[in-house]
């Protein structure tokens, strides 16, 4: 068991890599830490890996080497308590379910009890007033990615790994989620992985991001982000907040460069 | 996904068509009756005005036969596609016997339903069983392959989803792939409804008291056309009313219309090319032989009419009349083949040519799909009686008969395939000012090719039963007469040795179809065979 079930865990990533079937390298052996209670952003050119770094954490992918533990157990564990929930790039709503009923789907999966305020709440907050008994089809993209990740956030999990779950939300909105999403996760000190190919989205949400290489993914930087909390839109104008991005970027095109030199080498 | 034909056909291309529908139905009674009144002396055929009349007249000899033969169609129904839904559930949970179980299927759906007919009948007497289990025989392949296509039709992040809260297959199968499967199994027992309908009909065929099978042959025993013509209509009627209570039933239950099935996909993780296609035919060859014995020695059947794998062998090849059964076996069959092949290939080519005139004439399209899709089905094979009073019982009469129960599918699935090029590359097209023949052979012709290989595969078993059918009804040749013959002269061993082969080379067919299909979808529609 672990040493404190109230703490947020840990998620430790040790020699971590994926080949797959036909022989593609997704992720080249790979150990970091993500602090439990933070949020740690994973950012990377498309198709470097990120995704299938979130799926081997969150156990829907087996590591051709290495382990997963979050607070110390397999992802197994943590997936068969409810603990863990993922938002997929695909919102992947039932289309025969409401809103409603998708977010209630988790909390049922999850064995957690239905408590109808609490899912009126999240619907209310990620937007979706009015819209509790529409099925996903008569949905924009963008309402059902926030429907999506209402679905994630209804079990209080202890992990939350987050896939571009903005991808196909309007900026307006996206500004909108990106500074009330994060209240309800800090405040219970949920550990949250964010993958994102947005540098200023990753600066915005998270203590920490980690730069990937392109495929095969292996860490390129990882830096702190020292911004306090509450985040506020307006803090993108900050010196502190530029720089950040700044140090994200130069490390993004420097692996990128490396790499296009590798390949001109060949 | 190997959705090949599965067709999600929007409101649009339904709605508009009704109108023209109507017009063209007027238009066709009309016609129909114009026609009748010229052919008055030729006795062939019968004017709607006639046909009412008939009906009218014999009402509660046809409600009693109707009454009958629903009721034996909806036992077989029932029957089949529950025994559908129990195979599809068992390759769920045991994929690695899933080529087996379609492979089974595919073969046992094949089987001629000319013969299986007598033999039924020699097993459960006169009563109402043989039409139930020919009912059910001829439902349960569309419902089951669909239904294993439905159950695989769940993107896999929804599986991933259920994974991530530590749910396994079961909550996976009740959450997701049951529902998902619910629109695929509404189509299959749309299509199921009036094939259950055909089904019965060919059981009373073979010697039922009562149905309207049974009225079917006595009227063409007794040259009475209007009878003939009044049976067909009903039975059309039935069929199409079926198909659309189904139709009905499903847009209450889904959350979205079912999906149209043009013409049954492939059967998922049916891999044909390469080295698996040879390995694949000699599994199921060896599994139908232990099926076969297996059925025989638990059910300890008569000897004398109930052959085994061993009796057929023998009799082809080491009794002392080998030589003359083989010979015999083969010149039917090359008779059979004779009006089987034209008929097979004037379908295909008068049901895709048809749908390409009609694509170029959009207008055309809208009207056409919905009165083809109804005219779809029609249950031709027992418009039979019809096609011989009117065409004769020589070679063309045969030939017609094949080639309509091809065209119908083949001409829907065909429009239905031309009409989904994707908009993005017509749009490409236009932007280079592309005229109608050039969009047509470089974006419609190649969307239409999985539905035509789609509904050419599924051709195979249809015209086989429609070209054994005419035979043993009305012509007297090839095949279907021999197996008629040997039923009622109790010669079993030609029946079964009869039944094997035309299964078999029915079931090679589909298979040669599908292989062809896959070298051609690699080029064209490589999404369709992951």
């Amino acid at each position: 068991m672990r040493a404190d079930a109230d703490m947020p865990p840990d998620v430790l990533c040790d020699g971590l890599a994926k080949t797959f079937d036909g022989g593609v390298e997704a992720v080249r052996p790979l150990s970091v830490r993500f602090e439990g209670g933070h949020t740690t952003a994973v950012v990377g050119p498309s198709g470097c890996g990120k995704s299938t770094l979130l799926r081997l954490i969150a156990g829907l992918e087996r590591p051709s080497a290495g382990r997963v533990e979050i607070g110390g157990l397999p992802p197994a564990e943590t997936q068969r308590r409810g603990e863990l929930a993922v938002a997929f790039q695909d919102p992947s709503l039932l289309p025969w379910r409401s809103v409603r009923g998708n977010i209630e789907l988790a909390l049922h999966l999850a064995r957690r009890p239905v408590a109808a305020a609490h899912v009126e709440h999240l619907v209310r907050l990620v937007g979706l007033e009015g819209f509790a008994d529409t099925r996903p089809a008569e949905l924009s993209g963008g309402m059902r990615q926030r429907a999506a990740i209402a679905r994630a956030l209804v079990t209080e999990p202890e992990l939350l790994l987050l896939d571009e779950p903005f991808a196909a939300v309007d900026e307006l909105t996206r500004q909108q989620l990106a500074q009330d999403l994060p209240r309800i996760w800090e405040a219970r000190g949920t550990t949250t992985i964010l993958v994102t190919h947005s540098v200023n989205e990753a600066v915005m949400l998270s203590d920490r991001v980690i730069v990937l290489s392109p495929r095969p993914a292996t860490v390129v930087a990882d830096m702190a982000i020292d911004l306090p909390r509450p985040r506020e839109p307006e803090m993108s104008r900050w010196p502190e907040f530029m720089a950040s991005v700044d140090a994200v970027f130069a490390a993004l095109s420097a692996s990128m460069a490396r790499n296009s030199l590798a390949i001109a080498a060949q | 996904m190997t959705v090949a034909t599965l067709a999600f056909i929007d409101k649009r291309s339904l709605r508009p068509g009704r109108g023209s529908a109507l017009l063209g139905a007027v238009l066709l009674v009309l016609g129909w009756e114009v026609l009748a009144r010229m052919l008055a002396d030729a006795f062939v055929l019968a004017a709607p005005s006639e046909v009412l009349t008939a009906i009218v007249e014999n009402r509660t000899l046809l409600m009693r036969a109707l009454a009958v033969t629903l009721a034996n169609g909806a036992a077989g129904f029932a029957l089949g596609n529950l025994a559908a839904i129990a195979l599809a559930g068992i390759a769920l949970a045991f994929p690695r016997s899933q080529s087996i179980i379609t492979g089974l299927a595919l073969t046992v759906f094949c089987l001629p339903l000319v013969a299986t007919g007598p033999i039924l009948r020699v097993l459960f007497g006169p009563g109402p069983w043989p039409q139930i289990v020919l009912a059910a025989l001829a439902v349960y392949y569309t419902t089951l392959v669909l239904l294993l296509v439905g159950l695989r039709a769940t993107p896999s992040s929804w599986i991933d989803l259920m994974r991530s809260y530590g749910r396994g297959s079961f909550s996976t199968l009740v959450h997701v792939r049951a529902m998902a499967s619910l629109p695929y199994l509404f189509a299959g027992l749309q299509i199921a409804a009036p094939a259950a309908f055909l089904g019965a009909m060919v059981g009373e065929f073979t010697g039922a008291e009562r149905g309207m099978g049974v009225l079917t042959i006595r009227a063409m025993r007794d040259l009475d056309v209007d009878m003939t013509w009044a049976l067909a209509t009903v039975a059309t009627a039935v069929a199409i009313a079926a198909y659309l209570a189904i139709g009905w039933v499903a847009r209450r239950v889904l959350v979205a219309d079912p999906p149209v099935i043009l013409s049954p996909p492939r059967p998922p993780g049916w891999r044909g090319g390469g080295w698996h296609a040879p390995i694949n035919v000699a599994v199921v060859a060896v599994a139908a032989v232990i099926a076969w014995w297996a059925a025989l020695a638990l059910s300890g059947l008569n000897p004398f009419f109930a052959k085994g794998p061993d009796d057929v062998f023998h009799a082809l090849f080491l009794a002392d009349n080998a030589g003359r059964t083989r010979a015999m076996l083969a010149s039917a069959m090359w008779e059979t083949a004779a009006f089987l092949l034209p008929g097979y290939l004037a379908g295909l080519l008068a049901g895709a040519g048809l749908a390409i005139v009609v694509v170029l004439f959009p207008m055309l399209a809208g009207a056409a799909m919905p009165a083809a899709i109804a005219l779809r089905s029609v249950p031709i094979v027992t418009t039979a009686p019809l096609v011989v009073l009117i065409l004769g019982r020589g070679a063309i009469g045969t030939i017609a008969l094949v080639a309509l129960m091809v065209f119908f599918p083949t001409f829907v699935a065909c429009l239905h395939g031309l009409r989904q090029a994707p908009g993005q590359v017509l749009d490409v097209m236009d932007s280079y000012a592309a005229g109608p023949f050039q969009r047509l052979l470089r974006a419609r012709l190649p969307a239409m090719l999985p539905a035509f290989f789609a509904a050419a595969r599924m051709a195979v078993p249809a015209s086989v039963l429609a070209v054994t059918v005419v035979e043993w009804l009305a012509t007297g040749n090839g095949v279907g007469s021999l197996m008629a013959l040997s039923a009622s002269l109790s010669d079993y061993n030609m029946l079964w040795s009869a039944v094997v082969l035309v299964a078999a080379l029915s079931a090679l067919g589909y298979g040669g179809v599908g292989l062809v299909e896959a070298r051609v979808l690699r080029i064209y529609a490589p999404e369709q065979l992951a």
